[in-house]
């Protein structure tokens, strides 16, 4: 296996106090015919820890997390959630994990209130959970619409609403905030960051890098199957070996100029700025100060998807 | 609310919302007493000398029945499969016998209406069916009959993917049999070999059933009978169904 970034022992042990982790997964594969879906995928998830998945489309995530949900059966490996197998179905283990469901599973012909306290039937929840679950994600004025008039943001928060609906221990989240927009984006970071206050556990797949830095105590980066990287968002970025980036007006500062000041790896234009890349930001932003001011520099400091997509783009 | 009651609701809800389905469901059969009562009015059978609509009636019932009981939870069944709802439905501690159950009282209850609708206008003058007084026989056979059709609508539902599909299979299965089965044409008048070949089929019997009932004719030892053989294939297609039933398409 191919790990640039093991996962550190700290990070790797269960929270402190916890009886056991919500999830772990222990060398786990799965194929579909010739396609290694899942190729030996170990990980743990600690009680209360907030989980990202990341990893191009087909990299494996939504079998992850499919086999933790005891939806697909791994080929080989052991899955463990909350003390449970998940495979086959068990009845005893459903209600203490809430799923999000497609954005199609509906029962048609149902107003969004209708759907959300079938489900809270289903699960044998409080009908009463309906309707603070349909607050909780923002619906409660588009509770008497029918489920095939929602919008598509408005259907991914109902099926998000699914999830939540029988207060679950352990949650898990299928690219939650692929179709919303800002604003709900944000609305519904909230009702995450709730969640994990109140000491569910998060498992979640998701294209937004800046959105897992923000929420994910640690994040997994899948690529073809297996895990590349796995820690905190925080150690991930700092023992990537990206670069800081220097964004100078272009008129203030001649290319030539640029290359020659003393710490800068490369430089590039991109529109009306130049692009200094450097490891070691301090000196270089001084020598800038003297040649151009430092009236509209701007410091790019490296993210989540600098590393991500140093990771996926070598391995891909 | 139990998950039985949650899901016969949103059953229900379903169904009277869809008022296009609705309308069809039980104007199909009418449409069906209708022309059949326009081509042979007045006519009698040979042999018998019984008013054709004595056969016509009991035949266009059981087979508007068997229909709706088989299109229903075919259709509803791949749907569900085909939206994630079953995923859904997977995902919380429902039983199958649950999701399965709901749609069968869904199913009896279309199915007893159905009937009821159906017979109150093939008694009006112009189709001018007589009742006789054995017709609570027919319950029992509409019950069994509902069941082995749903029984059969299942086993459709679990491995079709589209709605053109449902329809086709469904279809396939159903229209032929109505002619074999003797719904809108007597068996009495078909070659000898066919009558045999009628016996393999569900809707031969659910016919048999209802006609003894309703027209009196044969009592209740023919009623018995279609019983006995419908119970046999809602058995027999009761456990297919199980076999072949599904919760998603994905592996």
């Amino acid at each position: 296996m191919t790990t640039n970034h093991r996962p550190s022992q700290a990070t790797d042990a269960p929270a402190e106090g916890a009886p056991e982790p919500a999830v772990v997964l222990e060398d786990v594969h799965k194929r579909y015919g010739d396609v290694r879906a899942v190729d030996g995928v170990s990980l743990r998830v600690g009680r209360g820890e907030f989980f990202g998945l990341l990893g191009p489309n087909g990299a494996g995530k939504t079998t992850v997390v499919e086999i933790m949900e005891g939806l697909r059966r791994a080929d080989a490996g052991t899955v463990t959630v909350l003390g449970h197998r998940p495979w086959p179905r068990d009845v005893q283990l459903l209600p203490r994990l809430g799923v999000q469901t497609q954005a199609s599973a509906f029962f048609v012909r149902l107003t969004a209130r209708e759907h959300l306290r079938t489900v809270a039937a289903l699960y044998g929840a409080d009908r009463a959970r309906a309707e603070s679950t349909l607050a909780a994600v923002g619906l409660t004025e588009h509770g008497d619409v029918r489920v095939d008039d929602l919008s598509g943001g408005q259907r991914q928060r109902l099926a998000i609403a699914a999830a939540l609906v029988h207060d679950p221990e352990l949650i898990f989240l299928d690219e939650p905030t692929a179709s919303l927009d800002p604003q709900a984006r944000r609305d519904l970071w909230e009702v995450l960051r709730g969640l994990k206050g109140a000491g569910r556990t998060i498992v979640y797949t998701t294209h937004h890098l800046d959105e897992a830095e923000e929420l994910c105590d640690r994040v997994a980066i899948m690529v073809r199957g297996r895990i590349t990287a796995l820690d905190t968002p925080h150690r991930l970025i700092t023992a990537g070996a990206t670069t800081t980036r220097l964004l100078v007006p272009a008129e203030r500062l001649p290319l030539p100029t640029a290359r020659s000041l003393p710490g800068v790896l490369n430089v590039t234009t991109d529109g009306d700025v130049v692009v200094l890349e450097t490891e070691d930001s301090g000196p270089v932003l001084a020598a800038v100060a003297e040649v151009a001011g430092l009236e509209g520099v701007r410091t790019r400091t490296p993210s989540l998807e600098d590393v991500y997509l140093q990771l996926t783009g070598t391995a891909g | 609310m139990s998950a039985y009651a949650a899901l016969s609701a949103a059953g229900y809800r379903a169904y009277t919302r869809d008022k296009t389905t609705l309308f069809f469901t039980f104007a199909f059969p009418l449409l069906f007493l209708v022309v059949f009562g326009l081509i042979f009015s007045g006519q009698e059978v040979d042999e018998t000398g019984r008013p054709y609509i004595s056969y016509i009636a009991p035949g266009v019932l059981s087979w508007g029945v068997a229909n709706a009981a088989v299109f229903g939870v075919a259709f509803v069944l791949m749907q569900w499969r085909r939206d994630d709802l079953l995923r859904l439905i997977r995902m919380t501690p429902t039983r199958l016998s649950a999701v399965i159950g709901s749609r069968y009282g869904l199913a009896l209850v279309i199915g007893l209406v159905q009937a009821a609708v159906f017979v109150l206008t093939a008694l009006l003058p112009p189709f001018g069916l007589e009742l006789s007084g054995d017709w609570p026989l027919a319950l029992p056979v509409l019950l069994l009959g509902i069941t082995a059709f749903l029984a059969i609508g299942v086993v459709i539902g679990s491995f079709t993917r589209t709605p053109e599909a449902v329809a086709a299979v469904a279809n396939c299965v159903m229209v032929p049999m109505a002619f074999l089965s003797g719904s809108f044409y007597p068996l009495d008048a078909m070659p000898s070999w066919l009558q045999t070949l009628s016996w393999a089929l569900p809707l031969r019997y659910f016919n048999d059933g209802v006609s003894a009932a309703v027209t009196g004719d044969g009592g209740a030892t023919d009623v018995l009978a279609a019983c006995g053989g419908l119970a046999a294939f809602a058995l027999v297609f009761g456990l297919l169904g199980l076999r072949t039933f599904r919760w998603s398409d994905r592996t």
